[in-house]
């Protein structure tokens, strides 16, 4: 009898799960949930944003801050845009004319933001950013650091919203090689920390330790052309059909602290 | 026994795990950081005299996976476990010395950790960082910790 008790509920936790996992069909149950809990992260995040305070009002003039914020923010978009025309310029460098590649640099509305100081599940790779569904912040939408791509919104709530970074296990980026063209698929590396590994490469294919991946704009779930991460490590196992390659981030994922969400085409 | 109603005191410890499970720590030691939910509902269940435990046990673990975006039901599935576990030591973790009960908070978060860890496998494969293995260990060690000031906090 007393084991009967646990029963029920364990009951309505597995049937969650299987609701959640495979079927998506508890996401707005989920999201309204989480706005509901906002406040807990509003909390948690007290202590950084008197911090931000704090440090604001260290400065001289109010117009040196709201200046300095701006030049910053401008800065920011500036480098997420060099990111592209660096890329363009690489692409010029080689005949890469003669690949088969549907490249395209699509110009797009970003919206900066903070990284909060919230942690989340211990088993994935995620952060919480200080925008949501309020400022047009939605699921699906990409998001960008000053050195390459950071992640995919996954959850919009009103004032927060969740970005799976790209070295989530769960996280798949088409991505091809700067160098030569070669296409594979990335998929993130939780037990090897902020790690990525490129999958699908034959084993004859042309990679060196160095070369540079960026996302091949196939499938359109990520936009073309944004760095995604530098080889550092290649290796062939034995009677193996693809390569063993494993990607470094560009991007310092513990160092970030605000972030670009590529939120819609202009 | 807890002098306050069981239901405010449960109130204010989930209050407080929540916060500080959400507090971002860097990546080794929020790995290996204990699962502080469990530890303190551990607590709520050995020291409060209450009915209906595994639907509290049930609500808690679904607020964690709203507050942490884990897989709906993942940690409430592990705090269920855990609390079948704590519930049949309850009379013996009651009067055990704090060495005694250190151990019966390993086999909680041990158990805790593997359920966690299935629904993580089975639903998105067997990747993550090994630290969460020192999970159930940091619990046991900052148990003595918690129990002093969660003594207080019931008065």
């Amino acid at each position: 009898m007393r084991l009967l008790k646990p029963l029920l509920p364990a009951l309505i936790s597995i049937i969650l799960i299987v609701l959640d996992a495979r079927f998506s069909t508890l996401d707005n149950l989920k999201r309204n949930s989480t706005t509901l809990l906002s406040p807990i992260y509003f909390v948690v995040d007290l202590p950084g944003q008197m911090m931000n305070w704090v440090s604001d009002k260290g400065s001289d003039t109010e117009q040196l801050i709201s200046e300095n914020e701006q030049l910053t923010n401008e800065l920011f978009e500036l480098k997420a845009k060099l990111q592209i025309y660096n890329n363009l310029a690489l692409e010029n460098q080689k005949i890469s004319r003669l690949i088969d590649a549907s490249y395209t640099l699509p110009a797009n509305a970003v919206k900066l933001a903070r990284i909060k100081s919230i942690a989340q599940s211990r088993l994935k790779r995620q952060m919480v950013i200080n925008k949501g569904s309020n400022d047009n912040i939605l699921a699906s939408q990409i998001v960008l650091g000053a050195n390459g791509v950071v992640g995919q919104i996954i959850q919009s709530t009103p004032f927060y919203a969740t970005v799976q970074l790209t070295t989530d296990p769960t996280q798949h980026i088409p991505v091809k090689n700067v160098r030569n063209g070669a296409r594979g698929i990335t998929k993130g590396l939780a037990a090897n920390k902020s790690g990525m590994k490129v999958e699908f490469m034959p084993s004859d294919a042309d990679v060196k330790l160095g070369d540079i991946f960026v996302t091949s704009g196939i499938g359109q779930s990520y936009p073309a052309g944004y760095p995604v991460g530098e080889v550092v490590e290649v290796s062939t196992p034995h009677d193996a059909a693809f390569l063993l390659i494993r990607l470094q981030p560009l991007e310092d994922m513990n160092e970030l602290e605000f972030v670009l969400v590529v939120s819609e085409p202009l | 026994m807890i002098r306050q109603r069981p239901q405010i005191l449960l109130f204010k410890l989930t209050l407080i795990s929540a916060l500080l499970s959400a507090v971002s720590l860097p990546d080794i030691v929020q790995s290996a950081a204990p699962f502080w939910i469990l530890i303190f509902f551990t607590y709520w269940l050995i020291y409060a005299e209450t009915k209906a435990v595994y639907t509290f046990a049930l609500l808690l673990g679904l607020l964690l996976d709203l507050l942490h975006g884990n897989v709906f039901g993942q940690n409430a599935l592990a705090l269920i476990a855990s609390t079948v576990f704590i519930l049949n030591v309850k009379k013996s973790f009651y009067v055990s010395n704090l060495s005694t009960q250190q151990v019966y908070v390993f086999v909680a978060s041990l158990i805790y950790l593997l359920i966690t860890i299935c629904v993580h496998w089975i639903t998105q494969g067997f990747d993550f960082s090994y630290l969460i293995f020192l999970a159930p260990l940091t619990g046991a060690i900052l148990w003595p910790i918690v129990h002093f000031l969660l003594a207080k906090l019931k008065r």
